[in-house]
């Protein structure tokens, strides 16, 4: 083979290689497109983000009563406190995460958690003076604070706003 | 070279398979119309009252067009379906796909609400659909050549409205459409050269 | 990495496999772009698979839920529309891509010895393909859906004696209903996986009797090269060509393939005016109603998918090249393949006046085809011998026939 052409093949076999890189790139480029819709798909569909946001009348629930409300799948707690417990509350601390009662509520008549247990996930249950996990015995306060039991922290609080005197919206806060 | 002819018909068919929309000033006027008059004794339940704010609408007009109902509710037919078929020994038909279900699509719609006559024996009756159960609701029968410009025209937007409720997806379909083609397109052409060089290699 | 591989290497045979049957794989140099079609099936095959599970995340089995699932996904699911498009899409693309294939293996003769076997899986995987495609077409529980289930499940009426019972057992009920409904969902997400498994068997042949070729003579071994990169490049821009034909129908025609009636949920009390099966039944639905009689009707369609089949005992000439080197067999050819479009356009209108005689000289012309084949074939041989061939062919023509008499 004479030497001009080996340097022909060279320049070509080059030539090959980067339009096989720029195919390839673009390729591939194009498979990692593709993946977006499919994965996409298995996002929440509009239906269930429209489901984002509950809308809650506070107008039945007497002082004292507590009722559970659905917000996104979960149960959401929403007690009306009596003057006692809100005193009761803001003279405590709490237990292992403490927190001032003022930090936890919007009205301090109104308090809204989410009603899972933030050790695994159960649905407490209220009592006189708070709830009791029935799962592994956790403890909480009218304030939704932990006090005893395996939970590491206290309930946690959705978003939410007052949309009119006796009406919040929880999802958005 | 006649790779060229090929994708000048591509790209032909690309772009003009998005043309002859409907504009939105018409979408809206056969919203209203399907709302105010189709509404109701037919349901559109797959529309929700949402999806009109897709179609240009403010939230406050789209409020107003809801009345109580809420937001995400479903348009389903003011009138009960049992009433309905007291009245019209029929459920009317749900309308979300009808341009989709009926040869022709929004050219039938068209062409059935506008094919009410008088016939010989005094009766309404039409033209598209013998035996109708459905009345004469914008009154063409008996419409002056003013009154039934006005009509054919409600009818082209309802029409047109009815089209776009089958198939709202269709813009943005449209939109990536040109973008997944181009990049195909452009992927094929790669490809083809590659192919060409590589199997220069047995010559 | 390397290290990685020889530890697999010892255990397992994956490079030797990799080398073996796709980088090194020999394959005739003369295969035109008719021969991607296998691979083009293939890769449908992939698309369905993952868009239907895709949809069957969010599809509901259920006779009052699913047509309203069906447009939760194409209005609700994020991309619904576009996954539920390129699926129905997908089906008659399919159809489109396996019926090229199939002729293309009838004009070159690709199904002579010693691709018996070969052919046979492909016929196969056709009636799974035919099966899954039907099912599915239940799902969206439209008008044609729940009509079109109702017909084809009555066929089964024409088996002597048990017919009823046969037709109550398919549908778990006296009408298709949400019985039929669960069944075939749950065979319609089976079925693509037994066809994967039959595309294995499928390839396991070929690979054992090697491509045909448009020269119909097996080519020395320099005229053969590997599979990777000659043929992955030339199968990858044939694959670029169908996807640009293929998502222009998803994002510009979708309803291309659907009914209108399938946009009206399914009505037990009234049959839509006029039904027709999907396009790709088309043919074999005319050559149903060709046959006055229901169970002749049923015997007639049913022999006309499978006696393709036969082919290879149907032609009996030597000469290789399928339709190449015969005119003969090639003008039956295209009379056949005009005769399937003919039966299709008949298929698709209702059976009337001039119409009902053209589907029933079709059927008739679409039988002939292959009844007369043996003794045309026989013919034919004689004659192109005698005008002569090219010389490759002919000495292969011969010792076939040498071989076939010092048999006897």
């Amino acid at each position: 083979m004479s030497e001009e052409n080996t340097i022909k093949d060279g320049a070509n076999l080059s030539r090959r290689e980067f339009l096989g890189t720029v195919t390839a790139g673009v390729a591939a480029a194009g498979v990692a497109a593709a993946c977006v819709p499919f994965v996409s798909s298995m996002n929440p569909s509009s239906d269930v983000l429209a489901k984002a946001t509950t809308e809650i009348d506070l107008s039945g629930i007497a002082p004292g009563e507590e009722k559970t409300f659905p917000w996104q799948g979960k149960p959401v707690f929403v007690v009306h406190r009596t003057p006692e417990e809100i005193a009761a509350m803001a003279a405590s601390k709490g237990g292992k995460d403490p927190e001032p009662d003022a930090k936890r509520v919007q009205k301090p008549e109104w308090l809204v958690v989410i009603g899972i247990c933030t050790h695994l996930g159960c649905v407490p249950n209220k009592t006189e003076s708070g709830w009791l996990c029935p799962c592994h015995g956790s403890v909480y306060d009218n304030s939704g604070r932990i006090i005893s039991g395996p939970a590491p922290r206290n309930l946690d609080l959705p978003p939410y706003h007052f949309v009119a005197e006796n009406k919040i919206l929880i999802g958005k806060a | 070279m006649s790779n060229n002819k090929l994708f000048g018909l591509i790209f032909c068919l690309m772009f003009s398979a998005g043309s002859a929309q409907a504009d939105e000033a018409q979408l809206k006027r056969g919203a209203h119309v399907a709302v105010e008059v189709c509404n109701t004794c037919h349901s559109l339940k797959y529309l929700k009252y949402s999806d009109f704010l897709k179609l240009g609408f403010s939230k406050a007009e789209v409020d107003a067009m809801r009345g109580t109902k809420g937001m995400a509710d479903p348009l389903i037919s003011q009138m009960a379906p049992a009433d309905e078929l007291a009245m019209f020994s029929t459920v009317p038909p749900d309308l979300s796909l009808m341009a989709k279900a009926r040869d022709g699509g929004a050219n039938y719609i068209y062409a059935m609400i506008t094919g009410f006559y008088t016939d010989a024996k005094g009766q309404t009756a039409n033209h598209v659909f013998p035996g109708i159960k459905m009345p004469d609701v914008f009154m063409i029968a008996q419409a002056d050549a003013a009154g039934r410009q006005g009509i054919e025209q409600k009818a082209r937007d309802v029409s047109a409205f009815l089209e776009w409720a089958s198939d709202p997806q269709a813009e943005e379909r449209k939109t990536l459409g040109r973008y997944v083609i181009g990049y195909f397109v452009f992927l094929t052409v790669l490809l083809y050269f590659l192919k060409k060089k590589i199997w220069k290699r047995l010559d | 990495m390397n290290k990685i591989i020889a530890w697999v290497d010892q255990r397992f045979p994956l490079t030797f496999f990799i080398k073996h049957e796709l980088t090194d794989y020999p394959t005739p140099r003369n295969l035109s772009y008719w021969w991607g079609f296998g691979f083009l099936a293939g890769f449908v095959l992939v698309i369905q698979i993952v868009t239907g599970i895709f949809l069957a995340m969010h599809y509901k089995p259920d006779s009052n839920l699913a047509f309203d699932s069906v447009q939760h996904i194409m209005r609700e699911v994020n991309y619904g529309w576009l996954i539920r498009y390129l699926h129905s899409t997908g089906a008659s693309a399919f159809f489109a891509v396996i019926y090229t294939h199939m002729a293309r293996t009838l004009y070159y003769g690709s199904y002579r010895r010693p691709r018996e076997l070969l052919w046979w899986t492909g016929q196969g995987l056709l009636l799974l393909m035919m099966a899954t495609a039907f099912m599915g077409y239940l799902l969206p529980w439209g008008q044609m859906s729940y009509w079109g289930a109702t017909v084809i499940t009555n066929l089964f009426k024409a088996t002597p004696v048990y017919g009823d019972q046969i037709v109550t057992w398919l549908r778990g009920g006296f009408a298709v209903d949400d019985p039929t409904l669960t069944r075939f969902f749950s065979l319609h997400y089976l079925f693509p996986f037994l066809i994967f498994a039959a595309v294995a068997i499928h390839l396991v042949a070929l690979h054992t009797v090697r491509s045909s070729n448009p020269s119909g003579i097996n080519l020395a071994d320099k005229d053969n090269i590997p599979f990777h990169p000659y043929f992955t490049i030339k199968d990858l821009f044939g694959l670029g060509i169908f996807m640009i034909v293929y998502l222009l129908i998803v994002f510009f025609k979708p309803d291309l393939f659907i009914d209108a009636a399938n946009n009206i949920p399914a009505n037990p009390m009234q049959t839509p005016a006029d039904i027709v099966p999907e396009w790709y039944f088309l043919p074999f639905y005319a050559i149903l109603r060709s046959v006055p009689d229901l169970a002749g009707g049923v015997v007639a369609m049913a022999i006309s998918v499978l006696i393709f089949a036969a082919m290879p005992y149907l032609d009996r000439s030597r000469v290789t090249g399928g339709a190449r080197y015969r005119p003969i067999y090639r003008a039956m050819f295209y009379i056949f393949v005009i005769d399937i479009f003919v039966l299709g356009y008949v298929g698709a209108h209702p059976p009337a006046g001039t119409l009902k005689m053209v589907g029933e000289v079709c059927t008739a012309i679409y039988f002939l085809t292959f009844l007369l084949l043996p003794f045309v074939s026989r013919w034919e041989e004689k004659f192109v011998l005698a005008r002569g061939l090219p010389p490759a062919v002919e000495a292969m023509a011969r010792k076939e026939i040498a071989e076939a008499e010092g048999n006897v």
